[in-house]
């Protein structure tokens, strides 16, 4: 029964997916937007009812799955994301041609296949569960089947994806291989008896994991995907690989290196930072030249993949807690951009930047939208991007105090917020300062104005308020024996 | 028994086939043929778990060759209908011609 209980929101979701999918089987609903903001609506539903969950200290399936404050931290943003994705996917429903409930029904799998993986404390579920998100994505990049950028993200992710996963299995085969279990908590066991440095093979094993998972972050080197896919996708797809994807990339990241083979990454953090050093760098300069603002936010998530690594390599309590919370702020201030996006270019057909000119005076909340998304981006204050930066810094900068070479990782990262200005303030140019050729207002439905009016508070409230994410956040970031 | 097969000689198979599946990814232009390497590189997985599982006398290794071995079915139906649909669109197959979106 108790492994039930840890599984329940799993099973809600898959539940109401088969549902979705069945209905339209056999009685179509002829209006698909509705189904999708009823979907949506179910989802907020689940997100409320997730706070009423309690951690438990205990694993279930055998040690596979665990149900503690950071499972539950993320599963609630990935019920945040999953809500506000299918709210985009109602409002995009129109240029989708056929499959609208399915659409909404892969988005509701991918889901669940993130919520497990804010679960995961074994390789075999970490491996299924990261290719249950995977595979869901190759569908949802190549559902505009007749248009060839949608195709062409398609194929890429495919070939890309497809190789990572194989590198994640290649290492996993290496690490239980020479450790002999794919448990987490016994691998730290084993780890913490070994007297020595470990085995050549094993570091190769862990090495090629951990080239699947930058995969999934988009990090240097495996970052040349990004700004393809995330052009050519579907802009709700966009949106939750951005929030989803991202943020289950960095829960596997701190599990696998926090709990699993915390011994060994201790020794490890320098080639993170050397990562998220170039991974700034690649982010920030390559989102420059851009004019298409859904490949420019592929590069800027790129960028923020770098600040979030920083706050890996530190390898401290303050950092991980500094992960999790920038990763919560990152999901409302994206949601938002994608969201303002979705209505645009549902006016305009256009995602080119200077299709966004004048948008402050052809629909006021839009362009309100667009612009406070892109200054939290950038880490302005009083927005929740710059707590969110200001937290990774301070975590970099206090393990510089016992190893002065995190300096110049701190210095690098300052660098990249000035760079990202330039092209984020582009945007906000376009808005308020360039006149529009066409300045007919863009209408904007009642649920849309209800969900950007609620990233925007949380982009402000999160900004001014930062108790109760910071609270939350260090609370799921103690489930790893940090200092 | 001087001639058994040892752990060693099935990892050196395996590591071959991986490298194939990495080399062909690289060197192919050809989208099915890059997508049958990259179903090597699975499979040179499995062999390695496989080995590692009997030598160590432990499960869990061929319990994961079971959902590697399904979850590679599911990513060729759905790799193979991307491919068809990229054909239909484009009358090519080859990753060269693939590229239109830049900068």
């Amino acid at each position: 029964m108790m492994s039930l209980y840890a599984i329940q929101l799993e099973c809600l979701i898959s539940i109401w997916g088969i549902l979705i999918l069945l209905v339209d089987a056999f009685k179509p609903i002829p209006n698909k937007r509705t189904v999708g903001y009823l979907a949506a609506g179910f989802v907020a539903v689940a997100l409320l009812y997730s706070f009423a969950m309690q951690p438990v200290p205990d694993t279930f399936f055998h040690g596979m799955f665990r149900l503690d404050p950071f499972a539950l931290y993320f599963k609630r943003l990935f019920l945040l994301a999953l809500a506000a994705v299918l709210l985009m996917a109602a409002e995009f429903s129109p240029r989708i041609e056929s499959g609208v409930a399915e659409f909404y029904a892969l988005l509701m799998f991918c889901a669940v296949g993130m919520l497990l993986i804010a679960s995961v404390n074994d390789f075999i579920l970490l491996f299924v569960s990261l290719e249950l998100v995977t595979i869901t994505f190759y569908v949802l990049a190549s559902y505009l089947r007749r248009q060839i950028p949608s195709l062409e993200a398609g194929t890429k992710y495919l070939i890309l994806g497809a190789l990572s996963s194989g590198f994640t299995v290649y290492g996993i085969a290496y690490i239980f291989g020479t450790t002999g279990t794919t448990n987490f908590d016994k691998l730290a066991e084993i780890l913490n008896s070994q007297t020595g440095p470990p085995a050549s093979a094993f570091i190769f094993g862990m090495l090629l994991v951990l080239t699947g998972l930058g995969f999934k972050i988009a990090s240097v080197p495996f970052q040349v995907w990004a700004p393809d896919v995330y052009q050519g996708a579907p802009t709700p797809v966009t949106a939750f690989l951005a929030v989803g994807s991202k943020a289950a990339g960095f829960a596997l990241l701190l599990r696998v290196l926090y709990t699993g083979l915390l011994p060994v990454s201790l020794s490890w953090n320098a080639l993170i930072a050397v990562l998220a050093g170039a991974t700034l760098l690649y982010g920030n300069l390559g989102a420059i030249p851009q004019h298409n603002i859904k490949r420019l936010l592929g590069y800027s998530s790129i960028g923020h993949a770098g600040y979030m690594l920083m706050g890996v390599a530190a390898v401290n309590a303050l950092g991980a807690g500094a992960v999790l919370f920038y990763l919560g702020q990152y999901a409302f201030t994206n949601l938002c951009a994608f969201l303002a996006i979705i209505a645009v270019t549902a006016a305009t057909g256009s995602d080119e930047i200077p299709s966004f000119s004048g948008l402050g005076k052809r629909s006021p909340i839009l362009g309100l939208a667009l612009f406070l998304s892109m200054m939290s981006l950038a880490g302005i204050p009083p927005l929740s991007g710059f707590f969110g930066k200001f937290q990774l810094f301070a975590a970099v900068v206090q393990r510089a105090q016992t190893d002065s070479k995190y300096y110049v990782l701190a210095a690098i990262g300052a660098v990249a917020v000035v760079i990202s200005l330039y092209f984020y303030l582009g945007v906000g140019r376009a808005i308020y300062l360039q006149e529009a050729e066409d300045a007919t207002p863009i209408v904007v439905s009642k649920p849309m104005r209800f969900g950007l009016v609620v990233c925007m508070v949380a982009m402000i409230g999160i900004g001014i308020f930062q108790r109760p994410l910071v609270h939350a956040s260090i609370m799921a970031a103690k489930v790893f024996s940090l200092h | 028994m001087t001639s058994a097969i040892t752990l060693n000689d099935y990892l050196i198979v395996s590591g071959l086939l991986f490298a194939l599946g990495i080399a062909g990814v690289i060197i192919r232009r050809n989208a099915l043929v890059i997508y049958m390497a990259l179903e090597m590189n699975l499979n040179a997985a499995n062999l390695a778990l496989i080995a590692f599982s009997k030598f160590n006398k432990l499960v869990e290794g061929q319990i994961l060759v079971f959902f590697v071995i399904a979850i590679a079915a599911a990513e060729v139906a759905v790799g193979l209908a991307i491919i068809v649909a990229l054909y239909r669109r484009k009358q090519t197959i080859s990753v060269d011609q693939l590229t239109t979106m830049r900068l």
